[in-house]
């Protein structure tokens, strides 16, 4: 297993944002993190990226235990992450933002330059490249987060909602975009509310309600799971019509 | 900044005692360009930690003052060389760098400001209440050079060339820095903490780093300061209104830019010395008022300093010449 999440719990206060959640992700997947809004889905990303320590709990990454390291040593052993809002540097080029990802494996600048033009030529970006980060929009900046991530050469991507508030095209163009980075070897665990896109996309789908994993399968076997429904719609429903594309 | 604009840029500089020279207050304008220099090297060092890395601390006057302190020191109590005591405050102000960083670092935004305020002032009023450092009164350096290696010159034009000098190595650490992993690790700290860690920056270590090379060079300032002055004391080296003048200065030519601290410089203290001028010894209180207005200005009109004013109109012209072209 490249990440495996042991009993992982957060608590604030009295709240169990994630309490016991037991995750295990494969080399080369494409897991599907879904779950209602609370569910715990961001938290638990924040936990495994090392923003937030789990109140109880192991995670190993790559056999290593990384529960207490920092977020930065999780970068460096392979772990990246892109944020739900995004945190792009707004007074940095599109350039500068993604050689600062770059210079993780390649502490000198030339190298981390090329590094990161190539990462900029396959997430799209090459015509702003010159451009401040706060020229873009939401779509554009949702790139340049993946496309610094990737420079640094992560092994296990994390992707919190990179898609969302997307038009459809770009959705289609960012499917592409996840597909592609799939085909460079890495592992992707993806938060997010399209179902269109975790259908696509996904191998395998976890469902998060309470802070807990109370359904895994493939998309079809998830959606049609009775547990799931339930923590979606509530009780007494049937089978609930597809998630709707925005 | 293109090549041609350095060479011009350092041709003024050195230039500039000469070309004064035959001017009526030539020593009074030698003086200002001195003290120009002395702002913009004090500036440039605090741009390092509260520019380029974002840490906006208040606290620099203690890094000034233990490098304005110590050559006045072991001059005063041992006779020897002032200029032997500017690596030893160096060396103070990295010990202090070091032990002040650990803890304040812990905390973000205005309460790492806050907190270096207070550990300033704590010294200020430590210092002033000790007499080896000469307490309240201050110290004093040498009256009359006994040497050269006193630095002890009647004209302003050896300190002018001596801080040139000085802020010429400066700004090419600097820029040295801006192109290297440090600065756009820096920047990226400056910019998002969060997001720098989930970068892999190190971003205690590399606070740290930024610290270290900002009060060393503070505290080099600080020695300009007691080497041409000849005369420190708890106010002048290591009062908050120190630590203002170097945010201030940075602020208004553009913090976290190469040439924004010199630029700030160059317009604050001839501003400075204008009302010194003009309203003689109640002028004094007025440099806080001009403080006060600059900062409600830059707050207001333009965070991001003249400089950044600049690249905007730049930008902007250039983008309206490519419209008339497009329509053309």
């Amino acid at each position: 297993m490249l990440l495996s999440a042991e009993k992982v719990a957060k608590h604030f206060g009295s709240f169990r944002a994630v309490a016991g959640a037991d995750v295990a992700v494969a080399a080369g997947e494409i897991v599907g993190l879904i779950g209602p809004n609370g569910a715990g889905k961001s938290t638990f990303f924040n936990c495994i990226a090392g923003d937030v320590a789990p109140t109880s709990g192991r995670i190993l990454f790559d056999g290593v235990d990384v529960t207490g390291a920092p977020a930065e040593t999780r970068a460096r052993l392979g772990i990246g992450r892109t944020f739900q809002v995004p945190t792009t540097f707004e007074d940095m080029t599109i350039l500068d933002n993604v050689m600062v990802g770059a210079f993780l494996r390649h502490p000198r600048r030339g190298e981390a330059r090329d590094r990161a033009l190539e990462v900029i030529e396959m997430t799209g970006l090459k015509e702003q490249a010159g451009q401040r980060a706060r020229s873009l929009g939401t779509p554009g900046r949702k790139r340049l987060e993946i496309a610094r991530v990737l420079a640094a050469r992560p092994r296990l991507m994390l992707l919190d909602e990179a898609l969302a508030g997307l038009t459809p095209s770009e959705v289609r163009r960012a499917i592409e975009l996840v597909r592609a980075i799939h085909a460079q070897g890495i592992t992707l665990v993806i938060v997010e509310h399209i179902m269109e896109v975790i259908l696509t996309l996904a191998e395998r789908v976890l469902v998060f309600n309470q802070g807990h994993v109370i359904a895994s399968g493939t998309p079809r076997q998830v959606v049609d799971d009775p547990a799931v429904i339930e923590a979606y719609l509530g009780r007494g429903h049937g089978r609930p019509r597809r998630a709707r594309t925005p | 900044m293109t090549r041609r604009g350095w060479v011009v840029l350092a041709a003024a500089l050195l230039a500039y005692p000469w070309a004064v020279a035959g001017s009526d207050g030539a020593a009074f304008l030698q003086d200002m360009g001195a003290l120009v220099l002395l702002a913009a090297i004090g500036a440039s060092a605090w741009n390092i930690l509260g520019g380029y890395a974002g840490q906006i601390s208040v606290g620099h006057a203690m890094f000034f003052g233990a490098g304005a302190y110590v050559p006045l020191l072991v001059y005063q109590h041992w006779q020897a060389p002032p200029l032997l005591g500017v690596p030893l405050g160096v060396a103070a102000s990295l010990g202090i760098a070091l032990i002040v960083g650990h803890p304040t670092f812990r905390l973000a935004g205005h309460y790492f400001s806050m907190a270096t305020i207070a550990v300033a002032e704590l010294v200020r009023i430590m210092v002033g209440n000790w007499d080896f450092l000469g307490a309240a009164i201050g110290l004093q350096g040498p009256a009359t050079g006994r040497g050269w290696y006193d630095l002890t010159f009647r004209s302003a034009v050896p300190y002018y060339y001596i801080f040139l000098a000085v802020l010429a190595l400066l700004l090419a650490v600097t820029a040295q820095m801006q192109r290297s992993r440090l600065g756009y690790y820096l920047h990226a700290i400056g910019a998002g903490e969060r997001a720098a860690r989930s970068l892999g920056v190190p971003v205690r270590r590399y606070k740290l780093y930024a610290l270290l090379l900002s009060a060393g060079f503070t505290s080099l300032a600080g020695s300009l300061y007691a080497l041409k002055t000849g005369f420190v004391d708890p106010d002048s080296g290591l009062g908050i209104l120190v630590s203002v003048q170097m945010i201030i200065t940075a602020a208004l030519g553009g913090a976290g830019t190469l040439l924004g601290p010199l630029l700030g410089a160059a317009i604050l203290v001839p501003l400075q010395t204008a009302t010194n001028t003009w309203f003689g010894g109640g002028g004094s209180g007025l440099t806080y008022v001009i403080y006060g207005g600059v900062i409600v200005l830059i707050a207001r009109f333009e965070p991001g300093g003249l400089l950044e004013l600049w690249h905007r109109r730049a930008a902007a012209r250039l983008a309206r010449r490519g419209r008339v072209r497009h329509a053309a």
